[in-house]
């Protein structure tokens, strides 16, 4: 009943009769789910409150993992394996597949550290190649010009915009393949949104994106591929262009010219 | 008299007895600072720095063996103390969380908090003391560090618990292992509010008595070895402020007023600390 295209160019993930059970619930939160998702693309993933859409982008760095009893059943293949195995080594698969929040979640220490954040974790000591690394990251995120002078400052102190990019620096740091982005703009003014947006177009250049927005026009202006998903399921997997203006499924073209949601 | 103005009148009543007894509360308060002061001050000269405790009458007599003693006990006890209570408040907020045995740990801790100090010290006695066969710093410093646990496991819970559970998730989505998040992100977090709750428990036990009575005991003269009897600033007041000698009782008003403005000092950091983290936020 779903309409879900096939793609054809190169993809970051596969996502084959998905479920996710959260502890303590009978049915699942997400019922049999299957999506590609294109490499080097942004995919955005909508759909009204409640639908799974960040408990689906949660599943991809199994960020569920951190709190005990939930269960996940069939596959999502990144790098030629099922990520959901229970040998699945979290800590290397987060490196791979980065995350922004909804809220900025800049860590109480400098502007320095928090990108840097990542790269020590994964043992890099040698400071020239730290310092290289932290400011090429910042650049990356259009952020170097704002706080290259003060990256010994806390980065508290940093607007939420600001510590958007910044977030979004250290995230790109540790060079992953896939960024998984949880309504990043949902806390930000219409400017700072207006700017992580067109970061997030730049950096699909060299990382795969998937993004859950409630905002359409969002959806609309970034993304290659949207998904449109209900009560758990992916009604619809398209083109962005098409999704919005011929979806193939009625509950899709429901949602988004404003019927329900 | 209308109903209105009998309220009005019951209001003003109401407000006039709630300030009387706020200003006689109040009063005391600083009635007894205010002795303090006036005993403590004129009682205070460099020989109390300089000179261990003296029989009655002599000149040379000072508070250096309780000071010296205090700063011991207070420093075992802060080591004793201040890591397992931390550790503890990590457990129950980073691992234990709602589980029985943290929501168990968390009742037994608020129990411990309430309980008489001298019961702690009678369980020091009981267990350290008695199998010596003798006082000893080490067993004062225990009671004091038993007694330090609970208040420090509380406020590392409570402020831990403050850390907003996204930045525990932003950095685990970084790619770091629980301890780590715990290290780097979750203490940085709680910094000022797990140092004011170590000031606080350290200002608690400064001005306990009743458990080293029977278990640091008391002396008279200066030492710093930590398996004899241990003197300290409290325990000294006691002795010299119920003694019939004029100039051990001025020493003891001395002590006192030392003591008091340690601990008022302690407290009035720990809310500063307390106050300079909340406005960074």
């Amino acid at each position: 009943m779903a309409s879900i295209i096939d793609i054809k160019e190169e993809c970051a993930l596969h996502v084959r009769n998905f479920e996710f059970t959260y502890k303590g619930t009978e049915a699942p939160s997400l019922k049999k789910i299957t999506m590609p998702i294109a490499k080097h693309s942004i995919t955005a993933l909508i759909g009204p409150s409640g639908c799974g859409k960040t408990t689906l982008l949660r599943s991809f760095n199994r960020m569920h993992d951190l709190y005990p009893g939930n269960t996940y059943a069939g596959e999502i293949e990144f790098e030629g394996r099922n990520i959901l195995g229970s040998k699945e080594d979290l800590i290397h698969l987060r490196t791979k597949i980065g995350m922004i929040f909804q809220k900025p979640t800049a860590f109480p220490m400098s502007i320095f550290d928090n990108v840097a954040y990542g790269l020590r974790l994964q043992g890099l000591k040698n400071k020239t190649e730290l310092n290289d690394r932290v400011e090429k990251a910042l650049k990356d995120a259009a952020i170097w010009k704002e706080v290259g002078e003060r990256l010994k400052h806390d980065a508290n102190g940093l607007s939420g915009g600001q510590q958007q990019r910044l977030c979004i620096a250290r995230a790109i740091a540790v060079e992953p393949e896939v960024l998984l982005f949880d309504e990043p703009t949902s806390a930000l003014d219409p400017i700072s949104t207006q700017g992580i947006e067109r970061l997030i177009i730049e950096l699909k250049e060299r990382v795969s994106i998937i993004i859950v927005t409630h905002n359409m026009q969002q959806a609309a202006r970034v993304s290659d591929y949207t998904g449109f998903m209900y009560l758990g399921e992916l009604i619809e997997l398209g083109e962005t262009e098409k999704l919005f203006v011929t979806p193939k499924e009625k509950l899709t073209q429901e949602y988004i010219t404003g019927k329900f949601g | 008299m209308t109903a209105v103005q009998k309220r009005v009148v019951i209001n003003k009543l109401a407000l006039a007895f709630s300030t009387l007894s706020a200003l006689i509360a109040l009063g005391f308060l600083f009635w007894i600072l205010g002795v303090l002061v006036m005993k403590g001050v004129s009682a205070l000269n460099w020989n109390i720095f300089i000179f261990e405790g003296a029989p009655p009458g002599y000149a040379e007599s000072g508070l250096k063996h309780a000071l010296v003693g205090q700063a011991i006990l207070i420093g075992m006890a802060t080591a004793i103390g201040v890591p397992l209570g931390i550790l503890a408040g990590t457990y129950l907020s980073e691992y234990g969380k709602n589980s029985k045995l943290a929501h168990t740990i968390r009742d037994i801790s608020d129990i411990m908090m309430s309980a008489p100090s001298i019961v702690i010290g009678a369980f020091v006695y009981a267990v350290v003391v008695m199998p010596m066969g003798h006082f000893s710093a080490w067993a004062g410093a225990i009671a004091l560090g038993i007694i330090m646990i609970p208040i420090i496991l509380r406020t590392t819970d409570d402020m831990l618990q403050l850390v907003p559970g996204e930045l525990r998730e932003a950095a685990f989505a970084l790619g770091a292992p629980k301890y780590k998040v715990i290290l780097s992100v979750v203490y940085r977090g709680a910094k000022a509010g797990i140092l004011t709750g170590v000031l606080l428990g350290i200002a608690r036990v400064g001005g306990e008595t009743a458990p080293l009575l029977f278990t640091s005991f008391n002396d008279n003269f200066f030492t710093t070895n930590l398996n004899e009897a241990m003197p300290s600033l409290t325990v000294t007041i006691f002795n010299y402020a119920t003694s019939p000698y004029e100039d051990w009782q001025q020493l003891g008003w001395a002590a006192a007023f030392i003591l008091s403005m340690f601990i008022l000092g302690l407290n009035i950091l720990g809310r500063l600390i307390l106050l300079a983290g909340k406005k960074r936020k």
